[in-house]
């Protein structure tokens, strides 16, 4: 499908038809006249005194020549008009930001996408492991409620529930995007896009080509499981991918993984009633975290309930003729015999070991754009690939694969590309990050570790505090809340900021934005604090 | 006697001042003496015993008119913040559980019991063998001495070379309204009650009538609150008008424009409550089990005894008047907290201005507490945070063409799902006009609104601007984030409702 001519450019084409008919067959007056002004000359119809135009008419040959010619030129015209200025690979959080605010700035835009609009963060990422995460803090508060006073015998949870009530939210969005889309004219090309062997960079879809001078990827990435032939059976689990398709709560959980999606589905399926263990390599989960973070993130799992099997990795997985699931796995701790285990009756085995780019089947090699080994788009600051006029951003990159980053880059580029501010680029320091755990992780900048590294040993300091929020004062379920924070020099610049705890998710916002702007201890302790809220306590550390 | 001494020979060498020729004095007991043990005296007393100071506190509750009494800690701890948060946080509890119907009201026995073992904890973490509490009334009987008296009316004289008031307030009765101390009861009482409420009249519309209302409705009490005229007086009116918007939908009921008049006990031990409708001018009448007073609060002054020693106080508030380092008229005596003219009520201003005045009398600071940009929070139903100025304020101060108001309704991702109305969500950045775009002010309503707002707080501290805030990058699904997304103007006149990413 080409994009339709707009009004204009359809009277452009009706009226050079209309003056290459009078050219060819209109009276002879104004054959000449036409004429003297395709020589830049004054027609003959307004300068009567002045000797004008040829003696005879152009041979019907030349005028046949600069007819299409003419014709041509302004076509061309037109047609590029209606061409897309931006092509955008993946309706993702990124390639939707790129996409709208480009057409804001009054790009033609076309935006290629095989799946429903929103990308991970929309179907199968932020949103509905959001909605799932309240709903496990609320059976955590049932805990409490005859703490506060409320009887709540009879509490029953149904995952189906909340599951069809979760995806009914996800279409609303798929629609709310596909009508923003279209409120901002931009097309939305159904279908997997691939670069051609074409000289200038072209996508083909579904057997159509198109082409733009500027040519966005953001086609994200996908959970990675290992192949069969490294762990027997590995195929046989799912991923977060297939977590959001599970129809009922699993009743015996095993989730492979360290990173944060892994604690985050680990601490869902736990809070709400399944049995789960977590498997991981080292001894700590979120190990490149701050290391109070991943030891009291890892110590939180386990209090919750999560058994946390650590140096371990999955051998082999078996299907018995039950249909459940048998996970053989290795465990080495450093200074003991490797010991060998069978976790029986597993209807949910999860892989959340890592997540791989989106740009194998994309044909990149035919116009040069450069891959690293693991197949991330390389980009410079300015989300250039190596190949001119082709972009991208978002997880397929590789970077901080974070919603609002995308988000922040795609819109970076289009203001770069069609807004005139050729310094547009996203800064990728001190982006804040939430782990929605339980409790909940807050981090932005850097850890002790990172900054000790940065700035010497004798150059950083650490503030740190650990506290039972209020709420848990009269519970017996008691989760503490703890606190750091990383300080550079005389100044102590606030360069770091951890912390997990209840509340942790919204306070970390406002912190990040002083920390962007350079904010000290001193200017911390300077803040009044609001009594009594978890947040006062980062204002009042000593 | 030699110790005396030793002791003013000491004190001789460092200061003579205090030494008038005629009269040498006996050497003060002690360093500081601070009367009331509530946040901020006890932050003060803290400090300076960190300076090694030799510190007293003096703390005494008079019971309530109703007769409700309780120990060191002051109100925020007793019968302030804490109780009310727990409160909170009971009432939240209560509305997630909508559903299941089965409320029980023994929430608010909770009280007893925490509000115990925090006192417990204070009293722990107050002396550090250093700080010497006296459970005695005091009053000024000369500039550098203070009578004590216990309960029962055992004196002890305590003599300090520098004193600091911090009595704190308590909540004020009408005068008017017949019936009103007799049958009333306010929020000293309601968190040691030893039994529900039962249907409950709260009078006035201050940020204590609305958290104390939406408390009670949140645990399923019948809760009407009376206001005679706007409600959060002080704070930006359009989030005051959203925040009592959500309690009526809630189920808060609200007596708009009215006056009370009298309260009388009927047999049924009920309380008839009558008032007057400004607006139809007619006379209303309804009966409830409990009538709350929230009309204000007062400092209670009288007691001290601050005439003699010639501290000046507003002799409309009763409040005492101090200068920016917390002296009042007398220079070696302070006041901090809810007693002070012009200051704001609430405890980490109290704590704060107590620190810093301890280490401005002990540690050689000159640092003056900054009443700017006061971040604080109203925890009603749906929470209101904000810091800095209001909207009408930044235009009193600026003039409307000179600011620029970037507001967003937005939909929290909890309230989607449970399908939640959302329309009071919103949220509001003040700035200046001007190229920079400096912040002036930040007003939030949602939930965790408290812990939201901290840290912008900080942000609006250290000189925040617009684009500044727009460099932040937002963490996703969060409240918090859409403050870094805010983008429409009130002046543009488009549509503020947040769709989508």
């Amino acid at each position: 499908m080409s994009p339709p001519l707009l009004p204009s450019q359809l009277f452009l084409c009706y009226f050079t038809l209309f003056v290459v008919t009078l050219f060819f067959w209109g009276p002879d007056k104004v054959r000449r006249g036409l004429w003297d002004m395709l020589m830049y000359r004054s027609p003959a119809w307004s300068s009567q005194g002045v000797p004008a135009g040829p003696k005879k008419p152009p041979s019907e040959l030349l005028g046949l020549q600069i007819t299409l010619l003419c014709l041509g030129a302004v076509l061309s015209r037109a047609m590029a008009a209606a061409a897309y200025e931006l092509l955008v690979l993946g309706g993702g959080s990124g390639g939707l930001a790129g996409a709208r605010r480009a057409a804001e700035l009054g790009a033609r835009v076309a935006l290629v996408e095989p799946h429903r609009l929103g990308g991970t963060c929309v179907n199968v990422g932020c949103v509905p492991k959001k909605v799932m995460w309240n709903a496990a803090v609320h059976a955590e508060f049932i805990h409490d409620h005859p703490d506060y006073g409320f009887e709540t015998s009879g509490v029953r949870f149904n995952w189906r529930t909340i599951k069809e009530k979760r995806d009914a939210y996800v279409r609303r969005l798929n629609e709310i995007y596909e009508n923003n889309l279209n409120k901002a004219r931009i097309d939305i090309i159904h279908g997997y896009g691939k670069f051609t062997a074409d000289p200038e960079p072209t996508i083909e879809v579904n057997g159509k080509k198109y082409t733009a001078p500027h040519i966005l990827i953001a086609t994200g990435g996908f959970p990675s499981v290992p192949p069969d032939s490294e762990v027997p059976g590995a195929s046989l689990g799912i991923t977060s991918d297939g977590f959001f398709e599970l129809e009922e709560l699993p009743r015996r959980s095993v989730i492979v993984g360290a990173g944060y999606i892994a604690v985050e589905i680990a601490g869902i399926l736990s809070t709400l009633g399944s049995k789960s263990s977590l498997l991981i390599r080292r001894d700590k989960v979120l190990r490149t975290f701050d290391s109070l973070i991943s030891t009291n993130c890892t110590q939180e799992l386990e209090n919750t309930g999560v058994e946390v099997w650590k140096h371990s990795r999955v051998q082999a997985v078996t299907k018995s003729p039950s249909g459940l699931l048998e996970v053989t796995v290795m465990s080495s701790a450093p200074g003991h015999k490797p010991t060998m285990e069978v976790i029986r009756d597993v209807d949910c085995l999860l892989w959340a070991v890592g997540r791989e780019p989106n740009s194998k089947d994309l044909c990149l090699d035919r116009v040069g754009v450069e891959v690293d080994a693991r197949g991330h788009v390389v980009v410079d600051k300015f989300q250039n690939t190596s190949r001119k006029g082709v972009y991208a951003v978002g997880d397929v990159c590789g970077r901080a694969l974070l919603t609002p980053v995308a988000i922040a880059a795609g819109r970076k580029l289009a203001i770069r590309l069609f807004g005139g501010q050729r310094d547009a680029h996203l800064d990728y320091s001190n982006i804040p990050t939430v782990v929605f755990s339980h409790p909940p992780i807050g981090t932005v900048g850097l850890t002790e570790d990172e900054a000790i590294f940065a700035h010497g040993k004798d150059n950083v300091k650490i503030y740190t505090t650990s506290f039972t929020p209020l709420y848990h004062a009269v519970t017996q379920r008691k989760v503490k809340c703890v606190m750091k924070l990383v300080c550079a020099g005389k100044e102590e610049k606030v360069v770091g900021l951890h912390m997990q705890g209840l509340g942790c998710d919204e306070m970390l916002q406002g912190f990040a934005v002083a920390i962007k702007m350079g904010a000290t201890k001193a200017d911390f302790d300077n803040t009044v604090a609001i009594h009594p809220t978890s947040a006062e306590e980062l204002v009042t550390m000593r | 006697m030699g110790k005396t001494y030793s002791l003013l020979l000491l004190f001789a060498l460092f200061d003579l001042s205090d030494h008038t020729c005629e009269n040498v004095q006996e050497q003060p007991e002690y360093d500081l003496l601070v009367i009331g043990g509530g946040s901020g005296g006890l932050a003060c007393a803290k400090e300076a015993a960190q300076f090694g100071r030799k510190v007293a506190v003096l703390d005494y509750v008079e019971p309530s008119p109703p007769g409700t009494k309780w120990g060191l800690g002051g109100t925020c701890v007793n019968v302030g913040c804490i109780p009310k948060k727990l409160m909170h946080q009971a009432a939240l509890l209560g509305s997630a559980l909508k559903d299941a119907q089965i409320l029980s009201l023994s929430a608010l026995f909770l009280f007893h019991s925490c509000s115990s073992s925090l006192n417990v904890r204070l009293c722990c973490f107050l002396p550090n063998r250093k700080v010497k509490y006296f459970n005695v009334k005091g009053s000024f009987s000369d500039p550098h001495t203070i009578r004590g008296l216990t309960k029962g009316g055992k004196e002890t004289i305590l003599t300090a070379e520098k004193i600091v008031i911090a009595t704190g307030g308590r909540p004020k009765y009408p005068i008017h309204v017949a019936g009103a101390l007799e049958y009333g009861i306010t929020s000293d009482d309601l968190f040691w009650l030893k039994e529900s409420p039962g249907k409950t009249l709260v009078v006035g519309a201050s940020y204590i009538s609305l958290e104390c209302a939406g408390f009670l409705t949140g645990i399923g009490l019948d809760t009407t609150v009376m206001m005679r005229s706007i409600p959060l007086r002080g704070f930006d009116q359009q989030m005051a008008s959203l925040v009592t918007e959500y309690m009526e939908s809630y189920g808060t009921k609200f007596l708009k424009k009215c006056i009370p008049t009298k309260v009388e006990k009927l047999e049924s031990n009920r309380l008839q409550v009558t008032w007057k409708n400004t607006d139809s001018g007619t006379e209303e009448t309804d009966s409830f089990d409990t009538v709350m007073w929230a009309v204000g609060r007062a400092p209670d002054t009288k007691a001290l005894n601050l005439e003699t020693v010639g501290v000046k106080t507003n002799s409309e508030t009763g409040k005492i008047i101090v200068d920016a380092r917390e002296a009042t008229s007398v220079p070696h005596i302070y006041a901090v907290g809810d007693i002070t003219e012009g200051r704001p009520e609430l405890t980490p201003t109290a704590i704060a201005a107590g620190k810093l005045l301890a280490q401005r009398l002990f540690g050689q600071s000159s640092e003056l507490m900054d009443y700017d940009n006061v971040p604080t929070t109203v925890f009603t139903p749906l929470e209101y945070g904000c810091v800095g100025l209001s909207e009408e304020k930044a235009v009193q101060c600026y003039g409307s063409d000179n600011i620029e108001v970037y507001h967003a309704y937005y939909k929290p991702l909890e309230f989607t799902v449970a399908e939640r109305d959302a329309t009071q969500c919103y949220m509001k950045m003040v700035c200046l006009r001007e190229r920079e775009q400096r912040i002036l002010g930040l007003h939030f309503i949602g939930p965790n609104a408290g812990e939201v707002i901290q840290g912008f707080a900080l942000g609006i501290k250290c000189g925040a601007t617009y684009p500044q805030l727009m460099k932040t990058i937002g963490i996703h699904p969060t409240c918090a984030e859409e403050i870094t997304k805010l983008h429409i103007t009130k002046r543009s006149g488009l549509d503020a409702t947040v769709t989508g990413c």
